[in-house]
Protein backbone atom coordinates (compact mmCIF):
# COMPACT_ATOMS: atom_id res chain seq x y z
CA UNK A 1 0.00 0.00 0.00
CA UNK A 2 1.23 3.45 -1.01
CA UNK A 3 0.69 6.34 1.57
CA UNK A 4 2.32 10.00 1.03
CA UNK A 5 2.93 11.21 4.51
CA UNK A 6 3.10 15.00 3.42
CA UNK A 7 0.08 14.48 1.23
CA UNK A 8 -3.13 17.10 1.18
CA UNK A 9 -5.21 13.88 1.18
CA UNK A 10 -5.58 12.85 4.94
CA UNK A 11 -3.69 9.46 5.84
CA UNK A 12 -6.90 7.56 6.39
CA UNK A 13 -9.13 9.08 3.08
CA UNK A 14 -5.65 7.59 1.09
CA UNK A 15 -5.77 3.72 2.63
CA UNK A 16 -9.95 3.89 2.61
CA UNK A 17 -9.08 4.65 -1.19
CA UNK A 18 -6.91 1.97 -1.71
CA UNK A 19 -9.19 -0.64 0.18
CA UNK A 20 -12.38 0.79 -1.58
CA UNK A 21 -10.69 -0.21 -5.58
CA UNK A 22 -9.40 -3.65 -4.11
CA UNK A 23 -12.50 -4.52 -2.61
CA UNK A 24 -14.93 -3.45 -5.51
CA UNK A 25 -12.22 -5.22 -8.66
CA UNK A 26 -12.46 -8.01 -6.20
CA UNK A 27 -9.05 -8.18 -5.59
CA UNK A 28 -9.81 -8.59 -2.00
CA UNK A 29 -12.66 -11.03 -1.49
CA UNK A 30 -15.90 -11.46 0.00
CA UNK A 31 -15.96 -13.03 2.92
CA UNK A 32 -12.10 -12.56 3.82
CA UNK A 33 -11.09 -10.11 6.45
CA UNK A 34 -9.37 -7.03 6.13
CA UNK A 35 -5.72 -6.53 8.17
CA UNK A 36 -5.50 -6.23 11.33
CA UNK A 37 -6.14 -2.52 12.76
CA UNK A 38 -3.01 -2.94 14.61
CA UNK A 39 -1.01 -5.06 12.44
CA UNK A 40 -1.48 -2.72 9.59
CA UNK A 41 -0.44 0.14 11.71
CA UNK A 42 2.53 -1.13 12.47
CA UNK A 43 2.97 -2.04 8.83
CA UNK A 44 2.78 1.50 7.43
CA UNK A 45 3.93 2.96 10.76
CA UNK A 46 1.15 5.16 11.07
CA UNK A 47 -1.45 5.39 14.64
CA UNK A 48 -3.90 2.97 15.46
CA UNK A 49 -6.01 5.43 15.42
CA UNK A 50 -5.44 6.42 11.94
CA UNK A 51 -5.93 3.03 10.44
CA UNK A 52 -9.17 2.76 12.63
CA UNK A 53 -11.04 5.85 11.01
CA UNK A 54 -10.09 4.27 7.55
CA UNK A 55 -11.74 1.01 8.34
CA UNK A 56 -15.26 2.95 9.85
CA UNK A 57 -15.48 5.03 6.75
CA UNK A 58 -15.21 1.62 4.85
CA UNK A 59 -18.14 0.66 7.38
CA UNK A 60 -20.12 3.62 6.61
CA UNK A 61 -19.99 3.16 3.04
CA UNK A 62 -21.33 -0.97 3.51
CA UNK A 63 -18.13 -2.14 1.88
CA UNK A 64 -16.85 -3.72 5.12
CA UNK A 65 -18.78 -4.89 8.39
CA UNK A 66 -17.04 -4.41 11.88
CA UNK A 67 -17.12 -8.11 13.56
CA UNK A 68 -16.75 -8.19 17.54
CA UNK A 69 -13.14 -9.74 18.27
CA UNK A 70 -12.54 -10.87 14.76
CA UNK A 71 -11.91 -7.32 12.91
CA UNK A 72 -13.34 -6.27 9.51
CA UNK A 73 -15.27 -8.83 7.59
CA UNK A 74 -15.50 -7.85 3.52
CA UNK A 75 -19.34 -7.70 2.57
CA UNK A 76 -20.43 -9.11 -0.67
CA UNK A 77 -20.89 -6.26 -3.26
CA UNK A 78 -23.57 -5.24 -5.38
CA UNK A 79 -21.76 -6.12 -8.37
CA UNK A 80 -24.50 -4.31 -10.94
CA UNK A 81 -24.35 -1.07 -9.01
CA UNK A 82 -20.96 -1.02 -8.82
CA UNK A 83 -20.65 -1.30 -12.73
CA UNK A 84 -23.34 1.05 -12.95
CA UNK A 85 -21.45 3.80 -10.94
CA UNK A 86 -18.40 3.11 -12.81
CA UNK A 87 -20.27 3.47 -16.00
CA UNK A 88 -21.81 6.71 -14.90
CA UNK A 89 -18.24 7.74 -14.51
CA UNK A 90 -17.25 6.95 -17.60
CA UNK A 91 -19.84 9.35 -19.07
CA UNK A 92 -18.73 12.29 -17.20
CA UNK A 93 -15.46 11.84 -18.28
CA UNK A 94 -16.29 11.68 -21.91
CA UNK A 95 -18.60 14.59 -21.67
CA UNK A 96 -15.74 16.32 -20.23
CA UNK A 97 -13.20 15.70 -22.94
CA UNK A 98 -15.91 16.38 -25.74
CA UNK A 99 -16.07 20.26 -23.90
CA UNK A 100 -12.36 20.61 -23.80
CA UNK A 101 -12.16 19.33 -27.81
CA UNK A 102 -14.68 22.10 -28.59
CA UNK A 103 -13.10 24.51 -27.09
CA UNK A 104 -9.46 23.80 -28.54
CA UNK A 105 -11.61 23.55 -32.13
CA UNK A 106 -11.07 19.63 -32.47
CA UNK A 107 -13.47 18.09 -35.04
CA UNK A 108 -15.33 15.33 -34.10
CA UNK A 109 -13.19 12.66 -36.00
CA UNK A 110 -10.04 14.03 -34.74
CA UNK A 111 -11.08 13.44 -31.41
CA UNK A 112 -12.53 9.92 -31.99
CA UNK A 113 -8.53 9.52 -33.61
CA UNK A 114 -7.18 10.84 -30.36
CA UNK A 115 -8.94 8.80 -28.66
CA UNK A 116 -8.23 5.60 -30.59
CA UNK A 117 -4.60 6.69 -30.14
CA UNK A 118 -4.60 6.59 -26.37
CA UNK A 119 -6.70 3.50 -26.13
CA UNK A 120 -3.50 1.72 -28.46
CA UNK A 121 -0.93 3.35 -25.87
CA UNK A 122 -2.27 2.29 -23.11
CA UNK A 123 -2.82 -0.98 -24.18
CA UNK A 124 0.48 -1.42 -25.13
CA UNK A 125 1.33 -0.04 -21.88
CA UNK A 126 -0.10 -3.47 -20.08
CA UNK B 1 -7.13 2.75 33.09
CA UNK B 2 -10.24 5.38 34.87
CA UNK B 3 -8.78 8.25 36.90
CA UNK B 4 -11.37 10.44 39.09
CA UNK B 5 -10.89 13.83 41.06
CA UNK B 6 -7.19 13.00 41.51
CA UNK B 7 -5.74 15.58 43.61
CA UNK B 8 -1.66 15.76 44.52
CA UNK B 9 -0.56 18.72 46.90
CA UNK B 10 2.78 20.18 47.08
CA UNK B 11 3.61 23.27 49.22
CA UNK B 12 4.19 25.60 45.50
CA UNK B 13 2.52 23.14 43.31
CA UNK B 14 -1.06 21.47 43.04
CA UNK B 15 -1.83 18.48 40.55
CA UNK B 16 -5.55 18.65 39.33
CA UNK B 17 -7.96 18.07 40.18
CA UNK B 18 -7.65 14.87 36.85
CA UNK B 19 -10.42 13.14 35.38
CA UNK B 20 -8.73 10.73 33.17
CA UNK B 21 -9.61 7.66 31.30
CA UNK B 22 -7.18 6.02 29.31
CA UNK B 23 -8.25 4.11 26.33
CA UNK B 24 -7.62 0.33 26.31
CA UNK B 25 -5.81 -0.50 22.92
CA UNK B 26 -3.81 2.54 22.02
CA UNK B 27 -1.09 4.58 22.42
CA UNK B 28 -2.22 7.85 24.55
CA UNK B 29 0.72 10.77 24.82
CA UNK B 30 0.26 13.12 27.81
CA UNK B 31 1.76 16.34 26.19
CA UNK B 32 2.66 19.44 28.28
CA UNK B 33 5.50 22.00 28.61
CA UNK B 34 8.18 21.43 31.47
CA UNK B 35 6.47 21.90 35.11
CA UNK B 36 2.98 20.93 33.80
CA UNK B 37 2.66 17.86 36.26
CA UNK B 38 2.91 15.41 33.88
CA UNK B 39 5.91 12.81 35.76
CA UNK B 40 3.19 13.82 39.06
CA UNK B 41 0.33 12.71 36.84
CA UNK B 42 2.35 9.87 36.27
CA UNK B 43 4.30 8.95 39.13
CA UNK B 44 0.83 9.03 41.25
CA UNK B 45 -0.78 6.79 39.00
CA UNK B 46 2.30 4.12 38.34
CA UNK B 47 2.57 4.43 42.76
CA UNK B 48 5.50 5.75 42.42
CA UNK B 49 4.10 7.96 45.35
CA UNK B 50 0.59 8.35 46.94
CA UNK B 51 -1.56 10.82 45.85
CA UNK B 52 -3.89 13.44 48.71
CA UNK B 53 -7.22 12.79 47.25
CA UNK B 54 -8.80 10.74 44.13
CA UNK B 55 -9.44 7.27 42.78
CA UNK B 56 -7.30 5.56 40.27
CA UNK B 57 -9.31 1.93 38.64
CA UNK B 58 -5.86 -0.13 37.58
CA UNK B 59 -6.38 -2.22 33.88
CA UNK B 60 -10.16 -1.46 34.17
CA UNK B 61 -10.82 -3.64 37.62
CA UNK B 62 -8.71 -3.02 40.17
CA UNK B 63 -8.91 -0.16 42.78
CA UNK B 64 -5.45 -1.19 44.56
CA UNK B 65 -1.77 -0.34 42.92
CA UNK B 66 -0.12 -2.73 44.86
CA UNK B 67 -2.42 -5.82 44.02
CA UNK B 68 -0.05 -8.43 42.08
CA UNK B 69 -1.49 -7.82 38.83
CA UNK B 70 -1.28 -4.60 38.40
CA UNK B 71 1.88 -4.85 39.85
CA UNK B 72 2.93 -7.69 37.02
CA UNK B 73 0.68 -5.87 34.37
CA UNK B 74 2.03 -2.39 34.86
CA UNK B 75 5.71 -1.42 33.10
CA UNK B 76 6.89 1.83 34.48
CA UNK B 77 9.79 3.18 33.50
CA UNK B 78 10.92 7.11 35.06
CA UNK B 79 12.32 9.69 32.67
CA UNK B 80 15.77 9.38 34.76
CA UNK B 81 17.51 7.64 37.52
CA UNK B 82 15.42 4.17 36.96
CA UNK B 83 18.50 1.95 37.77
CA UNK B 84 20.87 2.79 40.32
CA UNK B 85 24.34 5.32 39.36
CA UNK B 86 26.48 2.56 40.59
CA UNK B 87 24.57 -0.49 38.97
CA UNK B 88 26.02 -2.18 36.05
CA UNK B 89 24.01 -3.81 33.00
CA UNK B 90 25.00 -6.93 35.34
CA UNK B 91 23.23 -5.78 38.36
CA UNK B 92 19.64 -5.18 36.21
CA UNK B 93 20.07 -8.42 34.41
CA UNK B 94 20.05 -9.88 38.18
CA UNK B 95 17.38 -7.41 39.48
CA UNK B 96 14.90 -7.40 36.70
CA UNK B 97 14.36 -11.29 36.98
CA UNK B 98 14.23 -11.38 40.75
CA UNK B 99 11.87 -8.42 41.27
CA UNK B 100 9.12 -9.56 38.36
CA UNK B 101 7.47 -12.87 37.30
CA UNK B 102 6.78 -12.22 33.77
CA UNK B 103 10.21 -10.78 32.76
CA UNK B 104 12.15 -12.40 29.89
CA UNK B 105 15.92 -12.59 29.57
CA UNK B 106 15.56 -13.19 25.44
CA UNK B 107 13.79 -10.22 25.22
CA UNK B 108 15.61 -8.01 26.94
CA UNK B 109 18.57 -9.75 24.89
CA UNK B 110 16.56 -9.11 21.84
CA UNK B 111 15.62 -4.89 22.75
CA UNK B 112 19.06 -4.29 23.96
CA UNK B 113 20.59 -5.31 20.52
CA UNK B 114 17.73 -4.18 18.60
CA UNK B 115 18.53 -0.07 20.57
CA UNK B 116 22.25 -1.33 19.93
CA UNK B 117 22.79 -1.22 23.26
CA UNK B 118 25.94 -3.40 24.36
CA UNK B 119 25.50 -6.32 26.99
CA UNK B 120 28.95 -5.82 28.95
CA UNK B 121 27.55 -7.59 31.90
CA UNK B 122 30.37 -10.50 30.75
CA UNK B 123 33.26 -7.96 31.08
CA UNK B 124 35.21 -8.31 34.04
CA UNK B 125 34.14 -4.50 34.89
CA UNK B 126 31.23 -3.45 33.32
CA UNK B 127 30.37 0.18 33.05
CA UNK B 128 28.75 1.76 35.50
CA UNK B 129 25.54 3.30 35.28
CA UNK B 130 27.03 6.69 36.25
CA UNK B 131 29.05 6.69 33.27
CA UNK B 132 26.10 5.94 30.60
CA UNK B 133 24.86 8.70 28.28
CA UNK B 134 21.43 10.03 29.08
CA UNK B 135 20.51 8.17 25.66
CA UNK B 136 21.98 4.84 26.45
CA UNK B 137 20.24 5.13 30.38
CA UNK B 138 16.73 5.79 28.76
CA UNK B 139 17.78 2.75 26.66
CA UNK B 140 18.19 0.42 28.93
CA UNK B 141 15.61 1.33 31.14
CA UNK B 142 13.22 0.82 28.11
CA UNK B 143 14.41 -2.47 27.50
CA UNK B 144 14.50 -4.04 30.80
CA UNK B 145 10.62 -2.73 31.34
CA UNK B 146 9.64 -3.75 27.66
CA UNK B 147 10.88 -7.15 28.01
CA UNK B 148 8.32 -7.95 30.53
CA UNK B 149 5.10 -9.13 29.58
CA UNK B 150 2.41 -6.20 30.96
CA UNK B 151 -0.78 -5.39 30.00
CA UNK B 152 0.02 -1.51 30.27
CA UNK B 153 3.15 0.49 29.59
CA UNK B 154 3.73 4.01 31.57
CA UNK B 155 6.66 5.82 30.20
CA UNK B 156 7.88 9.21 31.33
CA UNK B 157 9.42 11.30 28.41
CA UNK B 158 10.87 8.27 27.07
CA UNK B 159 12.02 10.05 23.79
CA UNK B 160 13.21 13.34 25.49
CA UNK B 161 16.82 11.80 25.33
CA UNK B 162 16.68 9.84 22.27
CA UNK B 163 18.05 10.96 18.57
CA UNK B 164 15.31 11.04 16.32
CA UNK B 165 16.70 7.75 14.71
CA UNK B 166 16.13 5.89 18.37
CA UNK B 167 12.58 7.68 18.48
CA UNK B 168 11.52 5.99 15.09
CA UNK B 169 12.43 2.96 16.84
CA UNK B 170 10.70 3.63 19.54
CA UNK B 171 7.19 4.27 17.81
CA UNK B 172 7.82 1.13 15.84
CA UNK B 173 8.33 -0.56 19.19
CA UNK B 174 5.24 0.99 20.45
CA UNK B 175 3.41 -0.42 17.53
CA UNK B 176 4.47 -3.61 17.56
CA UNK B 177 3.70 -4.03 21.15
CA UNK B 178 -0.07 -2.80 20.39
CA UNK B 179 -0.26 -5.26 17.38
CA UNK B 180 1.35 -7.85 19.80
CA UNK B 181 -1.69 -6.89 22.44
CA UNK B 182 -4.27 -7.57 19.91
CA UNK B 183 -6.66 -4.50 21.22
CA UNK B 184 -5.60 -5.43 24.95
CA UNK B 185 -2.17 -3.45 25.39
CA UNK B 186 -2.32 0.48 26.60
CA UNK B 187 0.78 2.68 26.59
CA UNK B 188 0.80 5.91 28.58
CA UNK B 189 3.60 8.23 27.71
CA UNK B 190 4.79 12.11 28.44
CA UNK B 191 6.42 14.62 25.90
CA UNK B 192 7.37 17.52 25.82
CA UNK B 193 8.05 17.84 22.34
CA UNK B 194 5.01 15.71 20.48
CA UNK B 195 7.35 16.10 16.87
CA UNK B 196 8.55 12.98 16.59
CA UNK B 197 5.90 11.11 18.65
CA UNK B 198 2.93 12.25 16.18
CA UNK B 199 2.64 8.66 14.19
CA UNK B 200 2.49 6.70 17.47
CA UNK B 201 0.01 8.73 19.48
CA UNK B 202 -3.33 7.62 19.38
CA UNK B 203 -5.17 9.72 21.83
CA UNK B 204 -3.50 12.73 23.27
CA UNK B 205 -3.86 14.51 27.04
CA UNK B 206 -2.71 17.79 26.61
CA UNK B 207 -2.18 19.50 30.42
CA UNK B 208 -0.54 22.92 32.29
CA UNK B 209 -0.22 23.98 34.92
CA UNK B 210 -1.29 20.97 37.01
CA UNK B 211 -4.75 20.45 34.98
CA UNK B 212 -6.07 18.49 31.98
CA UNK B 213 -6.85 21.29 29.00
CA UNK B 214 -7.85 18.97 26.22
CA UNK B 215 -8.19 15.63 25.41
CA UNK B 216 -9.08 13.25 22.25
CA UNK B 217 -8.17 10.99 19.72
CA UNK B 218 -5.77 12.57 17.36
CA UNK B 219 -7.71 12.17 14.21
CA UNK B 220 -10.70 13.68 16.26
CA UNK B 221 -8.60 16.47 17.31
CA UNK B 222 -7.28 17.28 13.88
CA UNK B 223 -10.82 17.14 12.08
CA UNK B 224 -12.70 19.35 14.90
CA UNK B 225 -10.18 22.15 14.43
CA UNK B 226 -8.55 24.62 11.52
CA UNK B 227 -4.70 26.49 11.67
CA UNK B 228 -5.26 29.41 10.58
CA UNK B 229 -2.51 31.73 10.01
CA UNK B 230 -1.58 34.91 8.27
CA UNK B 231 -0.25 38.04 8.22
CA UNK B 232 -0.13 40.29 11.82
CA UNK B 233 -2.46 43.23 10.22
CA UNK B 234 -5.35 40.91 10.29
CA UNK B 235 -5.05 39.45 13.80
CA UNK B 236 -6.97 41.71 15.52
CA UNK B 237 -9.82 41.02 12.90
CA UNK B 238 -9.29 37.09 13.11
CA UNK B 239 -9.12 37.27 17.01
CA UNK B 240 -13.02 36.95 17.68
CA UNK B 241 -13.18 33.77 15.35
CA UNK B 242 -10.24 31.70 16.86
CA UNK B 243 -10.32 29.48 19.68
CA UNK B 244 -6.78 30.32 20.57
CA UNK B 245 -4.18 32.95 19.04
CA UNK B 246 -0.92 34.40 19.09
CA UNK B 247 1.65 36.81 17.33
CA UNK B 248 5.13 36.65 16.71
CA UNK B 249 7.28 37.87 14.02
CA UNK B 250 5.10 38.91 11.21
CA UNK B 251 2.45 36.34 11.40
CA UNK B 252 -0.29 35.42 13.83
CA UNK B 253 -1.42 31.93 14.48
CA UNK B 254 -4.01 30.48 15.70
CA UNK B 255 -6.65 27.66 16.26
CA UNK B 256 -10.52 27.83 14.88
CA UNK B 257 -13.17 25.37 15.57
CA UNK B 258 -14.33 23.56 11.87
CA UNK B 259 -17.70 25.08 11.97
CA UNK B 260 -16.26 28.51 11.83
CA UNK B 261 -13.70 28.05 9.26
CA UNK B 262 -15.94 29.19 6.66
CA UNK B 263 -15.90 32.49 7.88
CA UNK B 264 -11.62 32.77 6.68
CA UNK B 265 -12.78 32.39 3.15
CA UNK B 266 -14.41 36.04 3.00
CA UNK B 267 -12.63 38.49 1.30
CA UNK B 268 -11.63 40.25 4.22
CA UNK B 269 -9.18 37.03 4.98
CA UNK B 270 -7.82 36.08 1.44
CA UNK B 271 -4.28 36.46 2.77
CA UNK B 272 -5.33 34.29 5.53
CA UNK B 273 -4.36 30.18 5.07
CA UNK B 274 -6.40 27.84 6.50
CA UNK B 275 -5.31 23.99 7.29
CA UNK B 276 -5.44 20.82 8.75
CA UNK B 277 -3.03 21.26 12.29
CA UNK B 278 -0.53 19.03 12.62
CA UNK B 279 -0.32 17.76 16.05
CA UNK B 280 2.15 19.35 16.91
CA UNK B 281 0.69 22.50 15.68
CA UNK B 282 -2.23 21.99 17.66
CA UNK B 283 -0.09 21.35 20.74
CA UNK B 284 1.69 24.71 20.54
CA UNK B 285 -1.31 26.32 19.97
CA UNK B 286 -3.69 24.68 22.87
CA UNK B 287 -0.72 25.40 25.31
CA UNK B 288 0.02 28.65 24.35
CA UNK B 289 -3.85 29.43 25.10
CA UNK B 290 -3.33 27.89 28.25
CA UNK B 291 -0.56 30.24 29.01
CA UNK B 292 -2.45 33.00 27.98
CA UNK B 293 -5.62 32.04 30.55
CA UNK B 294 -3.20 31.76 33.06
CA UNK B 295 -1.60 34.91 32.91
CA UNK B 296 -5.14 36.54 32.58
CA UNK B 297 -6.18 35.25 35.62
CA UNK B 298 -3.18 36.15 37.87
CA UNK B 299 -3.14 39.75 36.51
Amino acid sequence: MKILQNSEEPIYQQIAVQFRGQILSGTIQEGSYLPSIRGLAQELKISVITTMKAYEMLAEEGLVTAVQGKGFLVNAQNRELVKEQHLRQVEADLQNAITSAHIAGLTDDELVEMMQTLIRVSHEGE
Amino acid sequence: MRIEHLVKKYSRFTLGPVDLEIPEGFATALIGENGAGKTTLLDSIAGIHSFTSGNVMWLGTYTDVDEPDVRNGIGYCSSNNFFPDAWTMRNVKRAMPAAFDNFSMDKFRLLCREFRLEDDSGARRPLKILKYSDGNKMRLALAATMARSTKMLILDEPGSSLDPVMRDDLCCRFRSYLAEGGGRTSILFSTHDIADMESAADYVIFMAYGKIIKTGFTEDLRAQYRYVHGDAALADKAHTHLETMYVSGGVFEGLCEIEKAGIFTAADFTDVAVEQPTLRQLSVLLLRGAERRAAESAA
